[in-house]
């Protein structure tokens, strides 16, 4: 590995990221602590998993709420901050101007965590909705999202007030993920919440927010990013861009629709599943697309930023695959209700989300801070715990939940036999996991590290020459 | 896409669609459904819950539950469900009308439950409790949904058969009487009309959809 730069130049540092450094730093800080804490949490859940006896006697460790909690740090904590972050940023460089409003970041901060830490205690004492990706109590639910729209501010500006009329696909994704979520976010709660639906449409709101918060917000935060970053560091244009608007437009207007899927056989109307499993194969043009336009992100060239990114969509474009397969009748049946959808979740979360985030983050902080990042073998110790933690942790799920669906379809055997069958596999997953937190908590480290030497640094940061901006591994 | 405008309500058409599809549509199917007034029996089903059961519900809820059982069960050729003795006909949408918060699940870690109080172990609603409590079959016990207090006077009648100090014994709190009561509750047997032709297709036709 050696340190290269491949496409920062002093001009980049500009006056846009000076004047973003302390709010974005702030999002991106909160949202690492909050990853670290919800590996945590996810490592106890686990844990529990194949050993049930496992802290159940404390009333709010039971693994139902561990899994909650952990799900709920996730997504709100890490995923939204780092997402938010990152999409703020690119925005207001593709915009051509400083971002504007930057104080209601600030308080949108403090309230979206303080709306976590509430949710966490909520969780933990018994107001959980039960509902998946929103298990937020209900009195959390209006304070997030206020404090969503205080942190997207900036983003609103930066495009309404963008200086070029011609607008890049990675500022549609932006665009669309942030004025999405709170449309979906205040149905569902509108919906689940404070005038609940009646009987199965409770599940069928749910599976449509917990498909919408994915396709039409975490994997267009995801893909804001890639699509920036792909092209700037390779220092390329996107590949057959003529397609990215049939790619942008299919995830938009298919993506909500595949919500039924894991509802295939149950209690709701036939025609919800069957338009799930052909919204899930529609999808692939999107998958397609997407990697027809960013396959240059597997030329890495030895950019720690673009290898991040690679990873994150290779993930992403597996999960498309197999979300297209588990929605078909004949494997649904034998998948369904098993961790294979646990798996499933991981590789879009844990791999296809945050991996292209870490990309992003790798790249971003050096500009804000005008400071490298400051250990390489940190940088390093990461890369490989992240890609390690994240491939065990899947497979094993997976293989667990393939063991289990075997199991499940015979009526013979028992769940005591199945759980042993499955214990193996899910101790495997626990070193994943394990190994996930440990390469997270590095990289909080290392933020640390590198934001310090900033504010320590005697000369301007804008100032120090361009190849040391971005450790690059090779 | 130079127009910003159009591309906002682009955004906003997306989104609606699958609103109105998947949100709406299934509103207006299922909606209006309401419980099947049976005149044979003289009364309607699903029966409401008890309201002991309905509180039974909320700890169901709160201590999550739901992330290991679920309460669906799929159609006799669609899996192992009705081998599994877990239901002889699917669950369908008439079953859920009358619950507050409906619990389907995602996950069978242990059981599917949308039939538990027709089972042998939900009648014994003491050994129930005792499972509760121990655990069973890799089912965590849930201890602080039990007291141990001691012995003043008499032994209480609702005391678990289970080792406690000298002088003490282990009682169910409320929230543990309530979930078992919500569990015994769980029973849909009933015949709906819309539930009655799947099993004779099912049994004609090997392995059809």
């Amino acid at each position: 590995m050696t340190t290269a730069s491949t496409a920062a130049t002093t001009a980049e540092v500009t006056e846009i990221d000076a004047s973003a450094r302390c709010p974005l730093l702030l999002l991106i800080g909160t949202a690492l602590l909050w990853l670290v804490v919800s590996g945590a949490l996810a490592l106890l859940n686990l844990v529990q998993l194949h050993t049930p006896a496992y802290a159940a006697a404390c009333s709010v460790m039971t693994y139902g709420r561990t899994q909650a909690m952990a799900e709920t740090t996730f997504i709100y904590g890490w995923a939204a901050s780092a997402g938010l972050a990152v999409t703020l940023w690119i925005l207001g460089r593709l915009g051509g101007s400083p971002l504007r409003s930057l104080n209601w970041v600030g308080a949108g901060v403090i309230f979206w965590n303080l709306g976590i830490v509430l949710a966490l205690v909520g969780i933990a004492t018994g107001d959980a909705t039960s509902h998946a990706w929103l298990q937020l109590p209900r009195y959390v639910q209006p304070l997030m999202l206020v404090a969503y729209g205080a942190i997207a501010v900036p983003g609103v500006l930066a495009w309404t007030g963008r200086r070029q009329e011609t607008t890049y696909a990675a500022q549609w994704y932006a665009v669309a993920a942030l004025f999405l979520f709170p449309w979906l976010f205040s149905a569902a709660q509108v919906l689940l919440t404070f005038v609940p639906t009646r009987g199965v449409l409770q599940a069928l709101v749910a599976g449509w927010y917990v498909q919408g918060a994915w396709t039409l917000w975490l994997a267009p935060l995801a893909l804001t990013a890639a699509y920036y970053l792909v092209p700037k560091v390779q220092g390329r244009p996107v590949s057959h861009y003529e397609y990215t608007a049939l790619g942008f437009w299919t995830l938009l207007f298919v993506g909500a629709w595949t919500g039924g899927r894991h509802l295939i056989g149950g209690p709701i109307p036939a025609w919800v599943a069957t338009v799930a499993a052909v919204a899930c194969a529609l999808l692939l043009i999107h998958y397609i697309i997407v990697a027809l336009n960013l396959r240059g992100a597997f030329h890495t060239g030895g950019s720690t930023v673009l290898r991040f990114v690679a990873l994150g969509l290779g993930a992403y474009l597996l999960g498309g695959v197999l979300d297209a397969v588990t929605a078909i009748r004949g494997v649904a049946v034998a998948t369904q209700f098993t961790l294979v959808s646990a798996a499933q979740t991981q590789l879009a979360l844990s791999g296809a989300f945050t991996l292209t985030l870490f990309g992003a983050i790798y790249f971003l902080v050096p500009r804000i801070t005008g400071q490298p990042w400051a250990s390489l073998s940190l940088l390093r110790a990461h890369f490989y715990s992240a890609l390690i933690g994240t491939v065990i942790l899947v497979v094993a799920l997976a293989a667990a939940g393939f063991i289990q669906g075997q199991d499940l379809a015979n009526p013979d055997v028992t769940f005591a036999s199945i759980a042993a069958h499955l214990r193996p596999w899910l101790l495997v997953a626990t070193a994943g996991q394990a190994v996930i937190l440990i390469g997270n908590f590095l990289l909080l480290i290392h933020l640390g590290r590198t934001v310090c030497a900033a504010r320590h640094a005697a000369a301007p940061a804008t100032f120090r020459p361009a190849p040391t901006m971005e450790a690059s591994a090779s | 896409m130079k127009n910003g405008l159009t591309f906002f309500l682009g955004l906003f058409v997306a989104l609606a669609l699958s609103f109105t599809g998947i949100v709406l549509g299934s509103h207006a199917q299922l909606g209006g459904l309401a419980p099947y007034y049976d005149e044979n029996e003289g009364k309607a089903f699903p029966e409401r819950m008890p309201g002991l059961a309905a509180r039974g519900q909320l700890v169901y809820q709160d201590v999550g539950c739901a992330a290991c059982h679920t309460q669906q069960v799929r159609r006799p050729d669609f899996g192992s469900d009705k081998a599994r003795g877990w239901g002889d006909r699917q669950s369908v949408a008439r079953d859920y009308v009358s619950q507050a918060s409906v619990q389907l699940g995602e996950n069978r870690i242990g059981p599917d439950l949308a039939n538990f109080g027709s089972r042998a172990l939900a009648v014994d609603a003491d050994r129930l409790t005792k499972y509760l409590y121990e655990g069973h079959e890799g089912m965590p016990g849930f201890r602080f949904l039990f007291e141990t207090r001691k012995v003043v006077g008499e032994r209480s009648a609702k005391a678990l058969d289970v080792p406690a100090p000298a002088g003490s014994e282990v009682v169910p709190t409320h929230r543990a009487e309530a979930l078992v009561a919500y569990l015994q509750s769980l029973n849909n047997v009933y015949e709906y009309p819309e539930a009655r032709p799947v099993e004779p297709a099912a049994e004609t036709k090997e392995g059809g959809k």
